[in-house]
């Protein structure tokens, strides 16, 4: 009973303080623009950035979500860590293999600060961190053991991934990350936070992420958004249909008035996100030796594309190469040089056979002159001789056909390979060189969101057909039917997932195929009386419409259609002959109009253009060049530590965008004024869970 | 306080819960947090069950619309009279309803798992949820229940939220009671149109007058029969519903005619069981029932000769008909036959005949003329004024066009002398949820925390203790 009583009590308490709170408190210095910190924890990549830049960017840094167990349990650290066991042959004395021991250590030990510094540059250190005690393998006299610690960056083995489809599996672990990317951005101490929430969290777990942010950081003022919330602030709009398509899982929002319709909402839609497309890929071509690795490259690749439905595939007979063999087309036969089968397994020599003769160093970086010398001067040149080749070797072979008509095309496929133990003695270090060879596919790149065999306990398995259901089924579920038109006609599709060429064009199609209606169902041709009236004002001059809803008139569904047979076909005679006297029906009057007063949807479906003011946030249109794919390789080598990649991601993540536009009107351009975030006095105040009365 | 200073460990109480509110209906559940004008969490009842390599699989809550699966069957755990009567399956929907959105499973707590090896003296203490992982274990529930639930559901209610869920604090009141609270009445003639009941509720000062309360299944599933029947007998042709997850794609065709769509198929073994597609028509039967139904307003009957001497029929047949286009791209218009499927809920001779119904043909006494009428006889002569005046209609089904119109024919037909008064929220959630948003109110009030049967009581008591304390 005691307990019953407090939770009444405090209930209660709650209830009076939401009344008088105060929006600002006088002694809270105002935030500055630069002294907020944004994280969006995603399943396979969080971003997060320090500071509202002038005109807002994709996200400065990008950390990989997972965490790996440090020695003492219960704690984490961001990078692998591997106890080595080693027998070391000594030249001379000690001295040498020491000294690299040292060194190592004491990388470790400012780590931190180093982060916090330069962040950007933190990734490809720890490359040249691994390179202690190879030295010692000229010949010998003596033998000692050695126990060190190494931080292997290219490594993800034993990674502990904290989220899984949106939802926080591991709490130690995702507060252990959320706590390295606090300390590697090391905000100053007045620093307010904005947390993206996924769909999926709980109220309870947005209770603990509160309680957490508050007294781990000690932040003086907390927002959690939801994403779909995010996205709508980064198109500008109150009302949207937001899909978010992840790796793992999809979730689709209908948002109206910014307000997030919770009933109905798809979340966390599990096996539709961009796993789902590997999977297809690897079900295709497994067979044909690619390794899920090369599918993931291969779906970020410029030649996937996912074809509109009823879109034939470039055929056996296609046009683009003469000779091809439809039996063989869809073997991944090598590159127009002809060289002997492609792919090859992962380590399988430094040297890759690209565009016949040219294959000296190409697609090779060396780490190390990366380390050591002018990066930016570096890749350039690399780049430059990259594109050189490609001119001259592709263009005058096959003429310029779309990629959709071409039967057979090839990617560039990069890998990080730890160079062989020869090559490190040579000069002295262990390297990760990145390899990169071009692999040919054949139709199965458009095949990717066809129905797997594999289909486990799912029928559809269509993954864009799941997409679109859902979202009809979220439309449908919205009560203010008089927006749902609108929503169909403002989807926002976002997330890693649906960069892949095609999609958004094949997801309308699915939806216009499976839901439009036809015309003759939406235009009132028939069955017009013939003692047809005026239409009579509805509801008589008592009628309000509240809330600002717009009557029957104004349906946008009804648009293109003679208004006075919609207004004759929303008009309900009974309000005419109703006897005079009944004032309590007002209210549901005014019911009727926004709980049946509309016809059925949808008419049209249209995606909503993205907001150009942004040039950093390029369309996703843009963004399938090699360059976009292999900076979103999360896990595959330094790249995906916490390297930031500006301009390579654009609208797809525009929950990001909507992240800093929504940091910048809380925060500072408010100031509290719009209850969009929590500040520590509240928090001290009413604790966790009155979180929920700030979740904008 | 200086907002510079960073807080103190365990600055704030560290035990703020409210209560949750789980209102279980027969079609939808909704569950959410005492305070808020609307339930967080809204799921169907219905639970899909499925077998996936030789093991029998769950699902529950949107995702059965969603994505079919396969063999799937649906099945309620809820009786259609409104009582519950599978008891393992309503606590894992039930469950389901509140863990989902609001607590989250429980797979053990956050703050134990790890992370105070690092920072035990950061966190607080308080915060340590006791060690028992039940979903409940620190939020009190208040739950609805029909009027007319008998005494042994209400004692299996109270033991699952006391022994499984591990509340440490319960209530159960009645949904009509609540449905009047959100109306801000203490005294309410309830008029719930639900899906599978449709319910009158005489609520007196807060309490619910038993021997007033009657009930009939003439609920939406009943309404969707009678569409069901009528699409048998359209002309030219019967329609049959197909719905979205059988059709691949469609083509448009003109009002009328045999629909032209790619139809998918699924081998035997495979395919979903009768009971979820008829669960998948029923979702197209609700847009229907939102797009095209309609009751004839009144005054009278359907059937009745208006005042200037034509019949409402007719009159009714020269408004402009509704059109609407079924999954499959067959559309067409429907004229006056939009008001006869819901006519039989006023005038059971107006009932369209359907042998193959699962609903006998409803009788005369179970019409919602006759069971306000019935419901007003069961209470004392002197308040049956008192509750006309405040008839407050609550229930998704209600929201169907020009009820309320209707009902106040009705009611001002059946009771000349008083003066009655129809109060019907206009805002849709609030007809939807009434009972819920009842009980938020109802859980968030300071004067309620005497009411709530405490762990300890139930321990001392029994379930037995719920027929006294909840009445």
């Amino acid at each position: 009973m005691a307990k019953a009583r407090t939770s009444q009590r405090k209930s209660h308490r709650r209830a009076s303080a939401r009344k008088q709170r105060p929006p600002h408190s006088p002694e809270m210095p105002p935030f500055k623009d630069e002294h907020i910190l944004l994280i969006a924890p995603g399943s396979e990549t969080t971003l997060a950035q320090l500071g509202l830049p002038e005109t807002f960017t994709p996200a400065r840094c990008r950390f990989p979500t997972r965490m790996f167990p440090a020695e003492k349990t219960g704690e984490y650290e961001p990078y692998r860590i591997r106890e080595k066991r080693q027998q070391v042959k000594v030249n001379n004395g000690t001295s040498a293999p020491e000294a690299s021991k040292e060194d190592v250590e004491m990388k470790d030990a400012t780590k931190p600060g180093q982060e916090g510094a330069a962040n950007a540059e933190s990734a490809e250190k720890p490359s040249g961190e691994g390179t202690e005690a190879e030295k010692a393998n000229e010949e010998s006299t003596q033998t000692v053991e050695e126990v060190y610690y190494e931080e292997d960056v290219a490594s993800d083995e034993g990674a502990i991934y904290p989220m899984e489809n949106g939802r926080i599996v591991d709490w130690p672990c995702f507060f252990a990350l959320l706590t390295h990317i606090y300390n590697a951005l090391s905000p100053p101490f007045h620093t307010p936070i904005l947390l993206i929430a996924e769909p999926v969290w709980t109220a309870r777990d947005r209770e603990a992420i509160t309680q957490f942010v508050f007294e781990k950081f000690k932040v003086p003022a907390f927002s959690l958004m939801d994403s779909a919330l995010a996205v709508c602030y980064g198109y500008g709009t109150s009302t949207a249909t937001v899909v978010d398509v992840g790796k793992g899982k999809v979730d689709v929002t209908a948002v109206t008035d910014f307000v997030v319709n919770e009933h109905g909402r798809g979340i966390a839609l599990e096996g539709c996100g961009g796993d789902a497309m590997t999977d297809r890929l690897v079900e295709l071509l497994g067979s044909k030796g690619f390794t899920r690795e090369m599918c993931k490259q291969l779906k970020r690749s410029n030649i996937t594309e996912i074809l509109p439905p009823g879109t034939p595939l470039p055929g056996a007979a296609a046009t683009a190469r003469q000779g091809a063999n439809p039996a063989t087309a869809a073997s991944t036969g090598s590159t127009d040089a002809g060289n002997e089968s492609a792919p090859r397994g992962p380590g399988d020599g430094t040297q890759t056979g690209t565009e016949g003769g040219n294959g000296e160093e190409e697609g090779v970086l060396d780490v190390a002159a990366i380390v050591s010398g002018d990066t930016n001067e570096y890749l350039a040149n690399i780049e430059k001789e990259k594109s050189t080749t490609k001119k001259g070797a592709v263009d005058p072979k096959q003429p310029r056909l779309p990629n959709s008509k071409k039967e057979k095309a090839s990617f560039q496929f990069e890998e990080f390979v730890q160079l062989e133990e020869e090559n490190a003695a040579a000069s002295g270090s262990k390297r990760y060189i990145r390899q990169s060879r071009e692999i040919e596919v054949s139709v199965e790149r458009f095949l990717l969101t066809t129905p797997r065999q594999q289909t486990g306990d799912r029928l559809s398995n269509m993954i864009l057909e799941d997409i679109a259901t859902q979202i009809h089924h979220t439309i449908l579920a919205v009560p203010d039917a008089t927006k749902r038109s609108e929503l169909w006609d403002s989807l926002i599709i976002v997330g890693n997932g649906s960069k892949v060429k095609g999609f958004v064009q094949a997801l309308l199609g699915v939806i216009t195929q499976k839901f439009i209606l036809s015309p003759s169902a939406t235009i009132f041709t028939s069955e017009i009386p013939s003692a047809f009236t005026t239409p009579l004002p509805t509801g008589g001059t008592n009628t309000p419409v509240s809330m600002g809803q717009p009557g029957p008139m104004y349906h946008p569904a009804a648009h293109g259609v003679n208004p006075l047979l919609v207004a004759a076909t929303h008009n309900n005679p009974g309000m005419a002959n109703m006897p005079p006297g009944t004032p309590s029906m007002d209210p549901n009057a005014v019911s009727h109009y926004r709980s049946t007063g509309h016809s059925q949807n949808p008419t049209s479906v249209k995606t909503l253009k993205p907001p150009e003011y942004f040039p950093d946030f390029k369309d996703q249109g843009n963004l399938n060049g090699p360059g976009a794919s292999a900076s979103g390789v999360a896990g595959s080598g330094p790249g995906g530590a916490a390297t930031s990649t500006p301009g390579s991601h654009g609208m797809e993540e525009a929950v990001f965008l909507g992240a800093q536009m929504a940091a910048k009107v809380f925060f500072v351009v408010d100031q509290g004024l719009s209850k969009g975030y929590m500040s520590r006095v509240e928090y001290n105040e009413s604790g966790p869970s009155a979180i929920h009365e700030y979740t904008v | 306080m200086n907002p510079s200073n960073p807080p103190q460990a365990a600055e704030y109480g560290g035990d703020e819960v409210s209560a949750i509110v789980l209102d279980p209906g027969y079609s939808t559940t909704r569950a959410g947090f005492a305070g808020e004008d609307a339930p967080k969490s809204l799921v169907p009842t219905y639970y899909g069950k499925y077998n996936a390599d030789g093991q029998e699989k769950l699902i529950f809550g949107d995702d059965v619309f969603v994505t079919p699966r396969p063999a799937l069957s649906v099945h309620n755990p809820v009786g259609k009279d409104g009582i519950v009567e599978d008891w393992d399956m309503a606590e894992k929907v039930w469950e389901y309803s509140f863990t989902s959105r609001l607590t989250g499973a429980k797979p053990g707590n956050p703050f134990q798992n790890g992370l105070n090896d690092i920072s035990n003296d950061e966190l607080p203490t308080e915060m340590e949820v006791e060690s028992d992982e039940k979903p409940l274990a620190d939020s009190p529930l208040l739950m609805t229940e029909p009027g007319w639930n008998p005494a042994k559901a209400r004692e299996k209610t109270i033991e699952i939220a006391m022994e499984k869920w591990g509340t440490p604090a319960f209530y159960l009141a009645r949904s009509g009671v609540l449905a009047a609270f959100a109306s801000g009445k203490a005294s309410a003639l309830v008029v719930d149109i639900g899906a599978s009941n449709i319910s009158i509720t005489p609520v007196h000062d807060g309490m619910i007058l038993k021997r007033g309360v009657q009930h009939s299944p003439l609920g939406g599933d009943y309404i969707s029969s009678q569409i069901r029947a009528l699409f048998k007998s359209n002309s030219p042709q019967p329609i049959t519903i197909t719905p979205h997850y059988l059709i691949s794609s469609k083509t448009a065709v003109e009002a009328g005619q045999a629909p032209q769509a790619k139809y998918k198929t699924f081998p035997a073994e495979k395919a979903p069981d009768a009971s979820y597609r008829s669960l998948l028509e029923e979702r197209t039967l609700s847009e229907f029932k939102e797009c095209v139904v309609q009751v004839w307003p009144g005054p009278n009957k359907l059937s009745a000769t208006g005042p200037t001497g034509v019949s409402n029929e007719e009159t009714a047949r020269t408004w402009p008909g509704r059109p609407f286009e079924f999954p499959d791209g067959y559309n067409q218009v429907f004229g006056v036959d939009r008001f006869r499927v819901v006519e039989s809920l006023f005038d059971v001779k107006a009932a369209i005949p359907d042998p193959d119904s699962p609903f006998p043909a409803p009788t005369s006494s179970q019409t919602i003329p006759e069971l306000i009428k019935g419901a007003l006889s069961g209470v004392d002569v002197d308040i049956r004024p008192h509750l006309l005046a405040n008839v407050v209609v609550t229930g998704a089904s209600s929201l169907l066009y020009g009820f309320t119109d209707r009902l106040n024919h009705e009611l001002m037909q059946l009771f000349p002398g008083p003066r009655v008064r129809i109060s019907a929220p206009g805002n849709t959630a609030e007809r939807r949820f009434g009972s819920w948003i009842g009980g938020s109110i109802l859980a968030s009030l300071g004067t309620f925390h005497q009411m709530w049967i405490s762990k300890k009581e139930y321990e001392e008591h029994g379930p037995n203790i719920v027929e006294k304390r909840c009445k």
